[in-house]
């Protein structure tokens, strides 16, 4: 029996987006934000399994929080209702607000969460791979795997800039005037340069066969295993259990 | 259709990851000079000046998908960035990115289509929050009165209009800065052909 | 037999007035080493990207006259086919990484997962190229992370995997070290003596002369100059356009002005060698 972690980090990549995709959909299914509060906590769970707990909830921090408690402040406030619970000079809480925001919250945090986890749980070249299986375009998966593999170089590229215009005198701190008359130098150079690679990019492309009209082929070995079938097989029985739970009951 | 095609050459295609990659580090560094706009459609534009509104529609939506890793939500906008794109390649096809003024004015329209189409996103997804600074200028609003549609919809006037102004400005000055050499490879290169006395001269490579 | 075939071949940028290349024609020979040399701006990588088709397909501008590669203009050959024909691999290290494959191994192996090639072969061939050029130490890296010498050795070794019979090298090794420049060079003299066509663009005359078998002198989009390698070099109407001679030429030359004569003028160290001796021996000087 293999490490729970790598039971999971092993699924093929469309596995996972099933299984990411009924935990998004779930919630629009069953009445109520209870459950689809539970979906961070069970992604959580998840990460915290497969060794990606840091960055999951990084992200969900970042990312959700802060709309979340948005949403909160906004709708308690303003939604139209009359059952106050709280109120201070011309401000007050209304019940009919919180439950509103419960109610978004809780779907945006169900989906939001599983977003974050599939990411977290899926190399994207696994799933690059597994998408040009089922058809997609080489040049489309191209564009998503070389974009992610060009934004860590640019940014060491950005730093690097930054730093010779530092020593040159250009301010990055003070006044938002100051602070944005530092954008626009650091970025035209790594914008010009970055741009002007395609051309070479392009012929190098060309010398490697890349427009080939062959079937290509792959040594990014992907396959589905037995523990795909059996986490499939209990997703249609999960989804298939609340549509009859919540519709024939 | 078949428009749609042709614009997807081989170096085209090879401007989006670029493009993408450019929104991400510029939004980045957006945040590290802490300065309270987006400025992550820079990308796009530059790229739907060059290569056409399809092209840049799909930097777009691209790049609304690497920002969805990290944020989820801003999965809700690729519409937005999309439609960036698309506007901005239409306007430069007819010409409208060919001196500061007309590309002020393409910016404008590229504002005025994302609050149209933010608005909605946001009142509907979202309950009018935004999770940013700017939710203070909704608040606000609502705090006076105003409803919840109205709110967004003057908080996105304020944002966006701004963002996309200042965005197509600064794409307009990159690609102003793009060899002619450079610009003669791409599909609407030929648009900012010889706009700069300085490059005029410019000994053409090997 | 003739591996390539110019015919009046003339070529204009788009953004340019001037043609760049006028009227060239020019056999490549089959299983030959030929430099192209000449001044910067002379049309030598404008000629190498015309070869290999690059030019009118991505960069327009007008092409007239004929390009033949085995008798079929190069425009008219299948993208997949002419990859497998004719590698290029060019000056700048950084371009020319794929930008989607995590380790060394996976970039050599991405040309031939494209001609779609079987697996099983694929990892026999670049094990095997690996083993040639000596770079299993790297095998495992990231492509991103190599320095700039272990990056156009990638580049090198992702060309010759797919095993083209030609080979265009646009200054190869111009922005590397000598120490890179000598390990290209070991690889490029393995392709000569595999029996492939190389076409190289060069500046460094030493490399020219102990590799070449014949010399093209490219100035203002025109052939000023060809022969083979041990004429051109040793001819000092070659300094005339902008090409040096290299500095056992130059002593020949020199002795010659003070009336020494020598039986032929060397090119390369080793030419030179046997040719000093040689004199030495005609004048009755022991070695």
């Amino acid at each position: 029996m293999e490490r729970p972690g790598k039971f999971i980090l092993n699924l093929y990549p469309t596995t996972k987006f099933l299984f990411a995709f009924c935990l998004m959909m779930t919630p629009l299914l069953l009445p109520g934000y209870l459950y689809s509060y539970m979906v961070p906590v069970l992604c959580l769970v998840i990460a915290l399994i497969a060794g990606k707990t840091k960055l999951y909830v990084n992200f969900v921090l970042k990312g959700l929080v802060p709309i979340v408690v948005m949403i909160f402040l906004l709708q308690s406030f303003f939604y139209p209702g009359d059952t106050v619970l709280w109120s201070w000079s011309i401000f007050s809480i209304k019940q009919e607000g919180i439950h509103f925001s419960l109610q978004l919250t809780s779907k945006i945090l169900a989906i939001g969460s599983s977003i974050v986890l599939f990411f977290q749980i899926t190399k994207i070249n696994d799933l690059s791979r597994a998408l040009e299986l089922m058809g997609i375009s080489p040049k489309a998966t191209y564009v998503l795997s070389a974009a992610l593999n060009i934004i860590p170089e640019m940014r060491l590229q950005l730093l690097r800039i930054m730093d010779a215009q530092k020593t040159r005198g250009v301010e990055t701190e003070g006044s938002l005037t100051i602070r944005m008359k530092a954008f626009v130098p650091a970025l035209t150079p790594l914008i010009l340069s970055s741009f002007s690679s395609t051309d070479e990019k392009a012929i190098t492309l060309e010398s490697r066969a890349f427009t080939a009209r062959t079937k290509k082929t792959s040594l990014h070995h992907l396959e589905k295993t037995k523990s795909d079938h059996v986490v499939r097989a209990l997703l249609v029985i999960a989804v298939v259990s609340i549509l009859i739970g919540r519709f024939f009951l | 259709m078949k428009n749609f095609k042709k614009d997807f050459t081989l170096i085209s295609i090879l401007l989006i990851p670029i493009g993408v990659a450019v929104n991400v580090v510029a939004g980045e560094l957006v945040e590290i000079l802490k300065i309270p706009l987006f400025l992550n459609q820079i990308g796009t534009m530059i790229v739907a000046m060059v290569a056409g509104p399809w092209v840049g529609a799909v930097t777009g939506g691209v790049s609304k998908l690497i920002f969805g890793i990290f944020n989820p939500t801003q999965l809700a906008f690729m519409p937005v960035a999309m439609a960036s794109g698309i506007v901005v390649g239409l306007m430069a096809k007819k010409g409208f990115t060919k001196n500061a003024w007309k590309t002020a004015f393409t910016g404008f329209i590229v504002a005025l289509v994302a609050i149209l189409i933010a608005t909605p996103t946001t009142v509907i997804v979202f309950g009018g929050a935004s999770g940013t600074g700017s939710d203070t200028i909704t608040a606000v609003l609502l705090a006076s009165g105003k409803e919840i549609w109205a709110s967004v919809f003057t908080q996105k006037i304020f944002v966006e209009s701004i963002d996309k102004i200042l965005s197509i400005m600064v794409a307009y000055m990159i690609v102003r800065k793009m060899s002619d050499q450079y610009l003669s490879k791409q599909k609407y290169g030929h648009l900012y052909l010889n706009m700069n006395q300085n490059k005029h001269n410019r000994k053409i490579g090997a | 037999m003739s591996a390539i075939e110019i015919r009046n071949l003339s070529y204009q940028y788009p953004t340019g007035s001037e043609e760049v290349l006028h009227n060239l024609n020019l056999t490549i020979e089959s299983g030959k080493f030929y430099a192209l040399a000449g001044v910067n701006g002379g049309g030598k990588t404008t000629l190498c990207n015309v070869i290999r088709g690059f030019i009118p397909h991505f960069f327009k501008g007008e092409r007239t006259g004929k390009v033949l590669i085995e008798g079929k203009d190069v425009q008219d050959w299948d993208p997949s086919d002419l990859a497998q024909k004719v590698g290029f691999v060019f000056q700048n290290p950084f371009t020319q990484i794929s930008g989607v494959k995590e380790t060394v191994f996976d970039e050599i192996a991405f040309g031939l997962e494209n001609l779609g090639v079987e697996v099983d072969v694929i990892r026999q061939r670049v094990q095997d190229i690996i083993g040639l050029l000596g770079i299993g130490y790297i095998q495992d890296k990231n492509p991103n992370e190599l320095s700039g010498g272990q990056k156009q050795r990638v580049a090198l070794a992702s060309i010759i995997v797919m095993e083209p019979d030609i080979l265009i090298f646009d200054e190869p090794t111009s922005q590397l070290d000598p120490q890179g420049t000598e390990e290209i060079f070991r690889v490029i003299d393995i392709m000569k003596k595999k029996g492939k066509t190389i076409i190289l663009v060069e500046h460094k005359i030493e490399l020219i002369a102990e590799y070449a078998d014949y010399v093209i002198v490219l100035q203002d989009g025109e052939i000023k100059k060809q022969g083979r390698t041990e004429e051109v070099l040793a001819d000092e109407a070659t300094q005339d356009f902008g090409l040096g001679l290299t500095q056992y030429t130059l002593l020949d030359l020199a002795m010659r002005k003070q009336h020494m004569h020598t039986e032929r003028i060397p090119i390369t160290e080793g030419d030179s060698v046997s040719v000093m001796k040689q004199w030495m021996e005609f004048q009755g000087v022991k070695a």
